[in-house]
Formats: structure tokens, C-alpha cells, sequence
């Protein structure tokens, strides 16, 4: 077993488990990703057709309408919502859903070193990510 | 980020979640941004309450606020919504109707008045050197660059957690030092209207992205001019203010960006989409003052709207009343005057509408994202003389 340590900054504070589900390309919320099916509806996304349910979610940062930050707190309510989030650069509108959305969540982290699949430990208060490879 | 003993407290929890969450969303955003405390606001303006904008997901949370108990500390206005009540009720579905009640209840039970309008300023202009949260990019853009008051342009989200603690982190433009000027514009054409300022501001807005400017060669504009030109701004970058005096010399030399004529009518000309004739004219992107609405009224009085085309001079409530004598001659020609919402908020594709004129370069800019339709942007007396088929 192979445990590679990643180390960010903290964001939102609290631990989570999960397997990984990576993008390239930023995350719109508003719009992006439906909050009734928890399922990525942005068009041309990588991602797209994907459920968010339960992952660690990785992509670069958000874009879009500050009003995204809503859409994870729905996701968290209809129990969809991701169990964790890195991003490359936090930006308002996922810091603020992560927020309300109580959703762990790191930044300042190499994404590009964590392949959708990874088991991921996440602690937001340390800013730190452990992927585990068998 | 330092927080007070009674910061402290809310960050906790002891005035209870609605407080708690709105406190550690500011408190995070104010480390993120380098902040070091919080300061007290004298009001704040919220995005995010058009049901045609936001959907259902944040229903959810604006009513899980305010069944928690949150409640404005400060006076705090609302952008527009889905609806003109008396206008448009009948013509959209009814469960739009009932989502977007249920968006505007939320915002009223937490004491935040429902005026419904994209400038607040028009309702109580705040004084110089005023702190404010307010989002709505272009009322932002006002408040520091016509009016002298001091905001960040906010997010919806940030702007309501501002309003329910009564403070916001101090960073960015509450900052003197964040407010000098990165650019300089040189102007060496008379911008002839309206349409020319909003233009403008879109062109640069690309150029400049978060760069204040400071911009010569505007001798005697009006204060609507300079509203288009910030919302022009606002939409197309990243900025928060511009200057049209710099007078203390700038340390550092700056970037400069000359336009002439010929990028004025370019500007113009790009964003325009459509040359067939529009079934819906618009005017008020941001809301009308008492003097555009004058304007109109000067233009279409003695004339008549015709059947295959609707004029709508969108503005708030309050300005409205304010206009009355104006609204008579408006609504007399056949014009509607709406208020509560404008044409980029409501659902006009489904109200029939594919090809919109207007005299507003940011309206111009969203419509065919944001609305599915096609745009022509034409100065005021233009948009006038298609409405009366002149």
C-alpha cells in the first residue's frame, strides 16, 4: 500500500473518506450541476452526466454565478451533496457553498496528482490530502 | 482574521445558526482574501432573488435562514425579481409565480426590504466614504465611482451574510490603498450617448479586467452616463471602481490604453446580433432614473407603440411613483413601465420575445446568454422611433 501526503491550506475545517472524482476544468454550480439528481449537467464538461454523491471532488476552481454556493447546500439537504472538496484556488463561490454545505475542504493542492478513482483522506483542518493506493 | 469577543460569540453559535453561518462565511472570506478584522456597514444590497436567475436550490437555504431567526442588522435592499406583478402574472406559469413568492417571503421574514431593484441608490443614495455591502456588479460600481461610497463588488451569498452580522471583512476597495488607479484611459472622441458609455465600458472591461482605471477625456457626463459606463464595466471585468480624477500622482507609472473614435463605434457595432426588427424594446438596464424616464416620455408622447412591438421602461417602485406624470404619457402611447424586474430576469423567449432592441450595452451583452434572444443596441431615440414604427 502507497500513501502519498499532499499538503494544502484549510479551508472549511472537518475529515472525510472517499473516493475521487477529478476534473481539469472548473465547476459551475449554478447551472452545472442539477441539484435534484446531484448529477453535472454543464455543457462540454469532462465531468458531465457524473454524480457528485458521496466523492471527494477535485477540479481548479469554481466560475460562474455567486449564487452557485446555494446549489451545494441543496445537494447537502437532498443528501447528494460531495463528501469532500479539493480545488487548485478557492474562490468565493464554492468556499461559501462549502461553508453552509458543511463540506470539508482543502485548496492549494496539485490536483493533477489525484486521478478520479483515488481513495482520499481529507482532513480540512490540517489542509491536508492522503491519497491511498493499493 | 481577528474577531471580537461578540464576533466571537456569533462565530460560535450563540445567536443561533442563522448568525453562526452567516459570521463563519464572513470570517472565511476575510482570511481567503487577507483580511485582518470585520467593520461595521451601513447597508447592504442582495443578489440572487429572480427565480428566472437562481432555480430552486436556494430556497432551501434563504428559508432555513430565516426559520432560524435571521434578521438584517442593517438596512438591506434586494435585486429584481421574475415578476412585474400587475404586467406579467398572468402570462407566466403559476409555479414560477409560487417559487418566486416563496424567494421574496424568505428575503422579507429576515426584514429585507423588498424593493426589488438594481439601484438601490435611487432609494437612499448612501454618503461618501460610507462602508457597504452590496452585490449587483453595477450598483457596486456606482456607489464607489459616482456616488464615493466604498464596496466590494459582493456575491449574493456575501452580501446576505453581511446583512444578517451588520459587517464585512476589510479587504479589497474598503481599503484606501486598494482604490488608486492601476490604468489610464485616454479618450480622444466625444462619446455621443448612452449607448457609446455602455460600449465603452464593455470594451474596456475586457482590456482592463481588475485593473482600476482612471479615465480622461469625459468632460461633463451625466450621472446616467456614468451608470452605463459602470455597469459596461462591471459586466465584461472584474473591476469594482473607476476614476474619472486621479489628482495625487500615482507611484507607479501606468498602463495606458488609448481609444479613439473608431473603438467607440466597433465596440458598439459587436454587440449587436441581430439587424431583423425587434418585438420587444427595453429600456432600464440598470433600472431608469426620474430623468430617463422623462426621456422617454418627451419621445413617445403624441406617438403610438404599435401592436407587433412592446416598449418596456423598466425601473423600481419607488421611482416610478416618483414619475407619475411621465408613466401617464408612457403608458398612454401604448409603453408599459414595469417595475420589480427588467427583460434579462423575467422570462421573455417564454413571453414570446426573439429579437430585443435596447439602448443598454450590459442588457445587449447578457440577452443572448442569459435570455436565448437576439439583440440590436441602438441610442434611446432609435429604440423610440422602431417602437412607433417611425
Amino acid at each position: 500500500m502507497e500513501t502519498i501526503t499532499l499538503k494544502g491550506r484549510c479551508i472549511v475545517p472537518g475529515h472525510c473518506k472517499g473516493r475521487a472524482l477529478t476534473s481539469t476544468k472548473p465547476i459551475s454550480f449554478l447551472g452545472g450541476v442539477d441539484s435534484s439528481t446531484g448529477r453535472i449537467v454543464e455543457r462540454d464538461h469532462d465531468l458531465k452526466g457524473k454524480a457528485v454523491k458521496g466523492r471527494v471532488l477535485c477540479f481548479p476552481h469554481g466560475h460562474g454565478s455567486t449564487v452557485g454556493s446555494y446549489v451545494l447546500y441543496s445537494l447537502a439537504r437532498n443528501g447528494l451533496a460531495p463528501k469532500g472538496i479539493i480545488n487548485q484556488t478557492a474562490d468565493p463561490v464554492v468556499v461559501v457553498g462549502a461553508i453552509i454545505a458543511k463540506i470539508p475542504m482543502v485548496d492549494q493542492v496539485d490536483i493533477g496528482r489525484i486521478e478520479t478513482g483515488d481513495l482520499l483522506e481529507v482532513d480540512g483542518e490540517k489542509g491536508i490530502v492522503k491519497i491511498v493506493r493499493k | 482574521m481577528y474577531l471580537t469577543r461578540q464576533e466571537e460569540k456569533m462565530f460560535d453559535g450563540e445567536f443561533g445558526w442563522a448568525h453562526q453561518v452567516s459570521m463563519e462565511i464572513l470570517a472565511r472570506l476575510g482570511d481567503l482574501f487577507g483580511a485582518i478584522k470585520l467593520i461595521p456597514i451601513k447597508s447592504a444590497h442582495v443578489s440572487g432573488v429572480s427565480y428566472k436567475n437562481i432555480g430552486d436550490a436556494p430556497i432551501d437555504f434563504l428559508e432555513a435562514l430565516f426559520k432560524a431567526g435571521g434578521k438584517a442588522r442593517v438596512s438591506a435592499t434586494v435585486n429584481p425579481s421574475g415578476f412585474d406583478p400587475d404586467y406579467l402574472t398572468g402570462r407566466l406559469p403559476a409555479r414560477y409565480r409560487l417559487q418566486q413568492s416563496r424567494i421574496l417571503d424568505a428575503y422579507k421574514r429576515m426584514g429585507i426590504k423588498p424593493d426589488l431593484t438594481c439601484t438601490p441608490y435611487y432609494l437612499r443614495e448612501p454618503r461618501v466614504g460610507w462602508h457597504l455591502a452590496w452585490s449587483e456588479s453595477s450598483a457596486s460600481m456606482y456607489a464607489n465611482s459616482v456616488i464615493g461610497a466604498w464596496s466590494n463588488r459582493e456575491g449574493g451569498p456575501s452580501a446576505l451574510a453581511a446583512a444578517l452580522v451588520g459587517k464585512t471583512p476589510d479587504y479589497g476597495v474598503h481599503r484606501a490603498e486598494n482604490r488608486q488607479p492601476r490604468a489610464l484611459v485616454k479618450l480622444d472622441t466625444v462619446l455621443q450617448s448612452d449607448v457609446e458609455f455602455g460600449a465603452l465600458g464593455i470594451h474596456l472591461g475586457k482590456a482592463l479586467k481588475d485593473k482600476i482605471p482612471v479615465i480622461d477625456g469625459i468632460p461633463s457626463p451625466t450621472n446616467e452616463n456614468l451608470k452605463q459606463l459602470g455597469a459596461g464595466l462591471a459586466s465584461s471585468g472584474m473591476l469594482s471602481m473607476f476614476h474619472l480624477q486621479w489628482e495625487v500622482p500615482p507611484k507607479e507609472e501606468l498602463e495606458t490604453i488609448s481609444i479613439g473614435g473608431k473603438d467607440v463605434r466597433e465596440a458598439v457595432g459587436c454587440l449587436s446580433t441581430a439587424s431583423e426588427r425587434a418585438n420587444l424594446i427595453f429600456i432600464g438596464c440598470p433600472h431608469c432614473s426620474l430623468a430617463e424616464i422623462e426621456s422617454v416620455a418627451r419621445l413617445v408622447e403624441g406617438k403610438r407603440v404599435t401592436k407587433e412591438t412592446e416598449l418596456w421602461v423598466c425601473t423600481s417602485r419607488h421611482v416610478k411613483e416618483k414619475a407619475k406624470r411621465y408613466v401617464d404619457v408612457i403608458e398612454g402611447a401604448g409603453g408599459h413601465v414595469l417595475c420589480d424586474t427588467c427583460a434579462i430576469v423575467t422570462w421573455i423567449k417564454s413571453l414570446g420575445v426573439d429579437i430585443m432592441m435596447t439602448n443598454s450595452a450590459k442588457a445587449a451583452y447578457y440577452a443572448p446568454t442569459l435570455n436565448g434572444v437576439n439583440v440590436t443596441l441602438a441610442p434611446l431615440n432609435k429604440c423610440i422611433e422602431v417602437a412607433c414604427n417611425q
